[in-house]
């Protein structure tokens, strides 16, 4: 009975197995940083102090000294005592608690050592994953990883001197290529998604390079890209690009299956009542799909909104500065949604039509 | 730029469906006011996270109800965003606290040091409604996609039982979920392309990324907008088989009587 339920979970139970291992390795994996870490055995608010900022804010600073012991490197088991000022805001302090570990560089802290949170949450959303779409959502998590390391690879070749723009397009058609693929197998299906993918794209950029060359960027506020040395107008239309790509395959993976569905169930079908199964698919899939990208795109600067709002700046004030950025980021992603829809039903038909020919 | 830009959308998007089309760019409209009101209510020092979760509630309610109609599929979607959103909260509310992820990591210094930093608001549960907001457009996707698909199985076969329709709302899910991580994946990428230049500036190592504050604010926002993804399947798919099979049973004891 045991032996059964034991080989009906084997999986299961590695998984967990290793799980455990990996949070217990990276919870003592000290020794491979070569900055130093500090765990933090005691806490002492030395004083608490007020300071009122132009608008009459009070806020409250918090002198302490913080004693601990070293985890690493050749002052091993030493302890050291740190003087660290914390902030009731935490703006720009963060607030330690005792048997955190940190960095410490001479007499400062200098940041959490956070690796173990984002492996405990990582490995929360693989369980989550494995369970509700098993091998399925393994493998999308599998084209998330390879596209990372295509993302990674892109930035090197630009940093020896290629063109970024000219690199994102390469990168958007091997991403495209890879994840539909290893979503849907080598088909006609995939095949129509990827040429879709890639006309909507190059339709995308001529669009995206129009405005721009058009505007000349009027209203567009870098704030957020100025800390690069490189010119911001340069990475601007990149990550743009980028942002969008995967919405983009989103859409045509999603009409081009619809497509192949339809004609499957019917083969006698005519091209007019595909083209208007294929618009009602397509408005299905705009509203919510922009959504997606309004959310993840424009609530980003809610830090930096209460930041100047509390400094006496307006909603206005926000909307026309740094409120810009995303703002063009989720139009261009939008714009991309709402016009990969045509292209690949378009496409689509084209090519199913042909090969029932 | 970005009115021309927008322009070029609403002519797109009225383009694919003049009456649909809109409806979701004045929804998006008034989206964006809501979400001008949270940031708001926020600044002015209202508690972040009950402000979050209430414009999530009411983000929701304009997605669904107004450009979806209501009906039995809008109505589950809600109950099942609205349970894991409650599910999440303390699950984002535990990283955030742990990994000290609020506020802005040297990266932005730039960008922020012409404000004061005494602002006498706690950005710790600045942090989690950010989060919260974040993940509320990616999984009120998933979940209406769900639940309208499972409705059209059920039209289509009203003999299934439960647990069939339950399992199929998983496989639509899994279909669903491939091409959501994609889309989630690289708008964060977009987003990130600026900070890992600058990582590269500054040759910082994989282990000095991975314990950075911005890098790792990021990647937890995102990692939490798949988890809402992923999460809100299977509760949309049991939410909804019940609800289907509840308004079915009465449907015939109705016609019966009739």
């Amino acid at each position: 009975m045991i032996s059964k339920v034991l080989k009906k979970n084997i999986n299961m139970i590695i998984f967990i197995m290793l799980s455990f291992l990996t949070i217990f390795f990276v919870y003592h994996d000290d020794f491979l940083y070569s900055k130093e870490i500090m765990k933090i055995t005691s806490i002492k608010t030395e004083k608490i102090d007020e300071s009122q900022n132009a608008f009459g804010l009070k806020e409250k600073y918090y002198y302490q000294k913080i004693k601990g012991v070293i985890t690493n490197g050749k002052n091993k088991g030493k302890t050291k005592t740190i003087e660290y000022e914390e902030t009731y805001s935490s703006v720009v302090t963060d607030k330690y608690r005792v048997n955190d570990k940190v960095f410490i560089s001479d007499h400062d802290i200098d940041g959490l050592k956070r690796d173990i949170y984002i492996v405990i949450l990582f490995i929360i959303f693989i369980a989550l994953l494995y369970l509700i779409g098993k091998y399925k959502g393994l493998l999308s998590l599998l084209s998330v990883v390879l596209n990372f390391i295509i993302f990674c690879i892109g930035i090197d070749l630009y940093f020896k001197g290629i063109n970024l723009l000219l690199l994102c397009i390469v990168e958007s058609i091997l991403f495209s290529i890879l994840s539909l693929f290893i979503a849907g197998g080598i088909n006609k299906k995939t095949i129509s998604a990827i040429i879709s993918v890639m006309v909507s794209v190059i339709t995308l950029l001529v669009l995206l390079l129009i405005v721009v060359y058009t505007t000349n960027y009027s209203g567009i506020y870098f704030n957020e890209l100025s800390f690069l040395t490189v010119p911001p107008e340069d990475i601007l239309i990149p990550e743009l690009f980028i942002g969008t790509i995967g919405a983009i395959m989103d859409v045509a993976i999603t009409i081009s299956s619809a497509i192949s569905e339809l004609i499957e169930k019917n083969k006698n079908i005519s091209t007019y009542n595909l083209n208007k199964s294929s618009k009602q698919i397509g408005k299905d899939i705009m509203s919510t799909m922009s959504n997606v990208l309004f959310f993840t795109y424009l609530c980003g600067g809610l830090p930096i909104f209460v930041l100047a709002f509390r400094n006496g700046y307006s909603i206005y004030n926000y909307i026309t500065t740094n409120f810009t950025l995303e703002l063009t980021r989720f139009l261009v992603g939008s714009i991309g949604i709402v016009m990969t829809i045509p292209i690949s039903s378009f496409i689509s038909i084209k090519i199913f039509k042909r090969g029932a020919k | 730029m970005n009115k021309i830009l927008m322009l070029i959308l609403f002519i797109l998007m009225i383009y694919i469906d003049r009456k649909r089309g809109v409806k979701l760019f004045f929804s998006l409209l008034l989206n964006f006011i809501i979400l001008m009101i949270i940031f708001y209510m926020t600044a002015i020092g209202f508690n972040p996270i009950i402000c979050s979760l209430l414009g999530c509630f009411i983000i929701s309610l304009i997605i669904l109800y107004f450009v979806n109609g209501k009906n039995i599929k809008t109505k589950s979607s809600l109950i099942s965003i609205c349970i894991v959103l409650i599910l999440l909260v303390f699950l984002i509310f535990g990283m955030t606290y742990l990994s000290r992820i609020a506020g802005f990591g040297y990266e932005s210094y730039e960008e922020i040091n012409m404000f004061s930093y005494d602002v006498k608001i706690d950005f710790t549960e600045i942090a989690i409604s950010l989060i919260l907001i974040s993940l509320i457009g990616a999984t009120v996707d998933a979940s209406i996609a769900v639940s309208s698909a499972l409705y059209e199985v059920y039209e289509n076969n009203k003999h299934l039982s439960f647990k069939e329709l339950y399992q199929s709302g998983i496989n639509i899910g899994r279909d669903i979920l491939c091409t959501n991580t994609n889309t989630l994946l690289f708008a964060f990428l977009g987003d990130f392309m600026t900070l890992v230049i600058w990582f590269y500036k500054g040759h910082y190592s994989f282990l000095d990324v991975i314990n950075n504050k911005t890098f790792c604010a990021e990647f937890i926002r995102i990692l939490f907008s798949a988890i809402g993804c992923v999460m809100v399947i299977p509760i949309t798919s049991y939410v909804t088989s019940k609800s289907i099979l509840k308004l079915g049973k009465e449907k015939t004891i109705f016609d019966i009587k009739d």
